[in-house]
């Protein structure tokens, strides 16, 4: 297995938001997590990325057979982690091209110049990073970063949510890629905008309340989650396979 | 001149009204010195300041004034060309009539004890640039002021004149080498843009403590003209004091920038100041400022409206990388017009948690990431500054934000 997680829980602020989850990924595998909002889609990507704003408090996370559980975010990134933050933020006067340079710099990705065009960057690089972005540009921006990380493992976080259609297309293009190259993913979306578009999901789970209710393949979920909403979904789903 | 030399002298040996004061009369002065055919400097003590200020070599220059010594080309290959002259001030006010209407116009000696003591002491040294009409000129012409004695005041006067329709660039670095300690450096600069002119201005200062540095700047810009400046300090000094006061007339523009990076117990005190004359005229003066150790920084601004549809606008951005560093922003704009529109913005603040953490996550450092975000702070789009020094300050610049983080 690439990540496990085993029996996680997480806090923010001394509030528990994830609430024992267990999920196991394999190599170049996508796994989508859905559910509605402050469901805990979001501190479950950030523990997995040890962002220091989300606490642990009980579990474990391992990636690639290593115990990463206490392991500092910027040694998760260079293991091979990448996160594409829902809200990355603006960062006035830091160049993107700079950033761009310094990643190149760190992670010596070779593809560089291909994903530009692929995820249609050029007119963004001599800006400000993030600032003034459009819903597009950011969600595309944001990827296109984690891309040059060569990532083994890309947390995608609402990379659909906010953004037009053309946008929506480009990025679907840029997982799909990822996939192709062999990394995995992990992508949440409370939308589910964007599934249609990807070639590969093997399992899309659906959380509510911290904890991950309703694991299945996406031809089974996604219709009736987008029919009778999550909560119900749920329900339907684990009654039917009860029967 | 509405002043004796009775005044000036008086002047000298009372305390100046800027904080801190510096007693002049503790500082030796040498015998100005005026010298041809400047084509490389042997002294590894002025090789290693002009790199400090962004030199690689001093062949570049086209003046070098080390202590009181001038130095300068007495045929320019690349600049004569174009009909630029570039030459002592000293010599030039010997030889051009023009130059004395212009020296000591825009800053009169009576200003302050500095430049009392440099109208009286200074021997004129320094630099004097004329542009001819309808030239521009796409090459910098570079210039550069060096300290390598103790206990010691160097003075410069510096005249630059760029003629209707031309344009120019100005750099300037300034500095010592290592282990000077104690000494003074006072720069008279007077520029003149003439109509739909333009000069930019780039200058680098290198001091180390035990420096006081007491620059006095002033710029007219005549009917369309434009003056940008561009000015980094990155060493450690004891004192540096400048306000650089520039006049805009019908049309003019100027944009004024600082970068301060305010190190160890240095007292930074930098200003600029507009003075918005004539209708249309515009200025935007933006400074950042990032203080480590126990720095005091003041970033000033003032700018003053007197015609209509005059536009200025100050932002001043600071960044506390200690707690025991200081941070004052100090702007003020004054309309005499209704129809200015004058605007300011200033904040002060450390380094965001939220874009720290950021970066971490992309698999920066905790340094890393501090250095990426100072550096991106210390960026600042000076138009029309070239190329070449461009790229010298952000080497520069680079340099600072990976030592800011140790």
């Amino acid at each position: 297995m690439l990540l496990e997680l085993h029996d996680l829980y997480v806090c923010v602020d001394g509030k528990s938001i994830v609430k024992g989850v267990n999920l196991f990924v394999g190599s170049n595998e996508l796994h989508v997590i859905m559910g509605p909002n402050a469901s805990g889609k979001t501190t479950l990507l950030a523990s997995i990325m040890g962002l220091p704003r989300v606490n642990v408090c009980n579990g474990s996370i391992f990636f690639n057979n290593i115990d990463i559980t206490n392991k500092s975010t910027y040694e998760r990134a260079r293991m091979g982690i990448g996160l594409a933050h829902q809200n990355p933020p603006s960062i006035r006067g830091v160049k993107f091209y700079d950033i761009v340079k310094a990643f190149l710099k760190k992670y010596n990705c070779q593809n560089w110049s291909s994903f530009t065009d692929l995820l249609r960057i050029n007119d963004l690089l001599k800006r400000d990073l993030f600032v003034g972005f459009s819903g597009g540009e950011r969600k595309r921006a944001e990827l296109y970063l984690v891309m040059l990380q060569n990532p083994r493992l890309a947390l995608l976080d609402e990379p659909d949510s906010g953004v037009d259609i053309e946008s929506v297309n480009l990025i679907a293009d840029a997982i799909n890629y990822l996939m192709s190259i062999g990394s995995s993913i992990i992508l949440v979306t409370h939308s589910g905008l964007i599934l249609d578009k990807l070639r590969n999901v093997n399992k899309v789970h659906l959380m509510l309340d911290g904890k991950i209710c309703y694991s299945g393949y996406l031809h089974d979920v996604l219709p009736i989650v987008m029919k009778f909403g999550y909560k119900n979904a749920v329900e339907m789903l684990l009654k039917q396979k009860g029967d | 001149m509405n002043f004796s030399i009775e005044q000036l002298k008086e002047i000298i040996q009372k305390p100046d009204t800027h904080y801190p004061d510096v007693d002049l009369r503790k500082y030796g002065i040498d015998i100005p010195n005026v010298k041809e055919d400047l084509v490389i400097h042997e002294d590894i003590k002025v090789s290693e300041t002009a790199q400090r200020v962004g030199f690689k070599d001093t062949l570049k220059l086209n003046y070098l004034q080390v202590n009181e010594d001038a130095l300068y080309k007495s045929i320019e290959k690349e600049l004569g060309k174009y009909n630029v002259k570039v030459m002592p001030l000293k010599l030039a006010l010997e030889k051009l009539h023009l130059v004395k209407d212009l020296s000591w116009s825009l800053i009169k000696p009576i200003t302050d004890k500095y430049t009392a003591a440099a109208y009286l002491f200074g021997g004129e040294l320094g630099y004097f640039i004329y542009v001819p009409p309808n030239t521009k000129v796409p090459i910098p012409i570079y210039t550069c002021l060096v300290i390598t004695s103790n206990n010691k005041v160097q003075f410069a006067h510096n005249i630059a004149y760029v003629d209707e329709g031309s344009e120019a660039h100005v750099v300037t670095g300034c500095g010592v080498p290592h282990g000077i300690r104690d000494s003074v450096h006072i720069g008279i600069s007077e520029f003149y843009v003439a109509k739909n002119a333009k000069l930019t201005f780039s200058m680098i200062h290198a001091w180390s403590r035990g420096l006081h540095v007491r620059p006095r700047t002033a710029v007219n810009v005549e009917k369309g003209g434009e003056y940008v400046s561009y000015y980094i300090i990155y060493s450690p000094v004891s004192s540096l004091q400048t306000d650089p006061l520039v006049y805009l007339s019908e049309n003019a523009k100027a944009y004024m920038a600082s970068v301060i990076v305010g190190k160890e117990n240095g007292i930074y005190d930098v200003g600029a100041r507009a003075v918005l004359n004539g209708v249309n005229a515009s200025v935007e003066v933006i400074s950042r400022v990032v203080a480590s150790n126990e720095s005091e920084t003041y970033a000033r601004s003032e700018i003053a409206a007197n015609a209509s549809n005059t536009k200025g606008h100050v932002e001043c951005l600071g960044l506390l990388l200690s707690e025991k560093a200081r941070i004052s922003s100090i702007p003020t704009i004054i309309s005499r017009n209704p129809n200015a529109k004058l605007t300011h913005e200033a904040a002060i603040g450390i380094i965001a948690q939220e874009e720290l953490e950021y970066l971490m996550s992309k698999g920066f450092s905790e340094n890393e990431a501090k250095a990426i975000l100072i550096r991106g702070f210390m960026n600042i789009d000076a138009p029309g500054i070239p190329v070449s020094i461009k790229a010298e300050a952000d080497r520069i610049l680079d340099m600072v934000s990976k030592y800011a983080v140790g």
